[in-house]
């Protein structure tokens, strides 16, 4: 059997972490959890994510873009540079809206976005897409 | 029109004179630069409503009979132009009721001829006075309207975010059905449901008591009330979640701590201010409440052994949606709206309140409301007819 697909949750909300981790250990995957950012960039090392899920607003509305900044642009965090980032949130707004200073937005923008609450056959056809090779929508819960 | 945005110069206000007559021009200067204001001077209708429009000057003062664009025109033209530029009319004794007319067409006020340098003086000050007045409130204007808007972003996240939540577990358990995992966690996802329908729920009802507030249909009735039996009650219901919490209560409340006010009122901002002191504790910790009628007022503190709220966020601690954060980083589950309800509650009633506080150590919220006088009686909330306010959706959690 392949191995699991690791995936972090970073999300400070614990009822999304909670019904999300278990929609996805149906899958198979292997399911790590931060409740911010910082907590998120710590473990790092220690998860080795395939995949991120980071919301947007945690401590503050833009959190999230700040978080994946860090780990697209940020030197020590340069091995997790090609992990896709998926970033949730329930209010739809673009970077382009949220920091309307053209230049810059390119380093916060996320691989792609998913809304809460998940379309959740949307959703794993999306993370087949972001991980290739791994087929995760079509595989029936074990 | 927007003046927050002007890129007027800095420095000391700035008046422009448009008069035809060379020497009142030149006292004018004189006089005006001598209080330290900057002046400058035109001699023509033209020249001075170009430099109004280049200058955008504080204040104007603009004969009314000159050759050429006449005073009247002048007025209307700047109206048009920069409504928040005070216009001062001088005229001769001969045209007071076209001063009049100026006025009413929009000038500030009239200056007759021939006037002394203190006349000039004082009524420019009082032309600034209103320029001042006119700035601010339209800076105040700006101001809500931006917290309008940030409260309907914070409104539409606060009440997405459980909704998403319930969803999301209703959508993974339909999506996991026969799932043996799933399955068992099925109760425990149904509590967390309910719990997050209750945080909306309660977050609406505190919507509702701050329009309430705001509509000013809350303190309707002004009655005498003893806050010692109305704040005993509140402890009552709160002892449980004090037990859950293990905080110790204890409470000195003499009787005969009268005010003037609304009895659900006073019971919402005690309620309030008590589970807050519950909820923002340590465990194991302390709150005291007591009451004390001290010179004309009565003081209602409410003190906790708590986490404390940092100095440089005691002053957002009454807005909209601030909530203090634990040493570790999380929240205490709220909307944020509790404090704010308080800090209207104390303002419709006439009182205000203060807040010391020592991170780590504790926090004690005092709540000084005016006495009752002894002549207050039962004042009617029917005085006013129609208003269907009523206080029975005041959020009781």
């Amino acid at each position: 059997m392949a191995e699991p697909v690791r995936i972090l949750i970073i999300d400070d909300d614990p009822d999304f972490k909670a019904s999300v981790r278990s929609l996805l250990e149906s899958r198979g995957c292997l399911v790590f959890e931060a409740d911010s950012g910082r907590e998120g960039l710590e473990k790092l090392p220690e998860c080795k994510p395939d995949l991120i899920l980071l919301d947007v607003m945690m401590e503050s509305s833009s959190e999230g873009y700040g978080v994946n900044q860090a780990i697209k642009w940020r030197e020590e965090f340069a091995a997790y540079r090609n992990i896709p980032v998926v970033m949730v949130s329930s209010i739809q707004q673009e970077p382009d809206e949220m920091f309307p200073m053209a230049g810059e937005l390119e380093m916060i923008r996320p691989d792609f976005y998913v809304r809460k609450p998940l379309d959740i056959p949307a959703f794993l056809a999306s993370l087949d897409r972001v991980l290739p090779g791994r087929i995760l929508s079509g595989t029936e819960p074990r | 029109m927007n003046l927050l945005l002007d890129k007027r110069q800095e420095g000391p206000p700035l008046v422009v004179v448009i008069d035809d007559d060379a020497a009142m021009r030149l006292s004018c200067r004189k006089i005006l630069v001598k209080t330290g204001l900057r002046v400058e001077t035109f001699e023509d209708g033209m020249q001075g409503l170009d430099a109004v429009a280049r200058l955008k000057p504080d204040v104007l003062v603009v004969d009314l009979k000159m050759p050429g664009i006449s005073g009247m025109e002048v007025i209307s033209r700047v109206q048009q132009m920069d409504p928040s530029v005070v216009i001062v009319v001088i005229t001769g004794y001969a045209t007071i009721d076209t001063a009049v007319e100026a006025m009413k067409s929009g000038a500030y006020d009239f200056l007759p001829k021939p006037f002394s340098p203190d006349e000039l003086r004082l009524i420019t000050n009082r032309a600034l006075e209103r320029r001042r007045l006119m700035v601010e409130a339209r800076r105040q204007e700006l101001e809500r309207e931006l917290l309008k808007r940030r409260f309907v972003t914070f409104v539409s996240h606060q009440l997405q975010t459980p909704l998403a939540a319930i969803h999301q577990y209703l959508n993974v358990l339909k999506h996991l059905e026969g799932d043996p995992a799933a399955e068992a966690r099925r109760r425990e996802w149904f509590d967390r449901c309910l719990a997050r329908t209750e945080e909306m729920l309660s977050l609406i009802r505190n919507w509702l008591t701050l329009s309430a507030i705001e509509g000013q249909c809350l303190a309707r009735q002004r009655v005498r009330v003893d806050l010692a039996p109305i704040v005993a009650s509140v402890l009552e219901t709160c002892e449980p979640l004090a037990e859950a919490e293990e905080i110790s209560v204890e409470s000195d409340l003499p009787e005969g701590c009268l005010t003037v006010g609304d009895p659900d009122c006073l019971r919402v901002l005690a309620e309030n201010l008590i589970t807050n002191a519950v909820k923002y504790n340590k465990p194991g910790g302390r709150v005291s409440v007591s009451a004390r009628a001290s010179g004309g007022e009565v003081i209602l503190a409410v003190a906790d052994t708590g986490i404390g709220i940092p100095e440089q966020y005691q002053r957002f601690l009454f807005d909209e949606f601030f909530r203090v954060k634990t040493p570790n980083g999380s929240k205490k589950p709220g909307a944020g709206l509790g404090l704010c309800i308080v800090k209207r509650i104390v303002g419709e009633l006439g009182g205000y309140i203060e807040v010391d506080s020592q991170v780590g150590v504790g926090t004690t919220f005092r709540v000084h409301l005016p006495a009752a006088s002894g002549r207050h009686e039962v004042q009617a909330a029917q005085e006013e007819t129609g208003a269907a306010c009523t206080t029975e959706d005041i959020d009781r959690g």
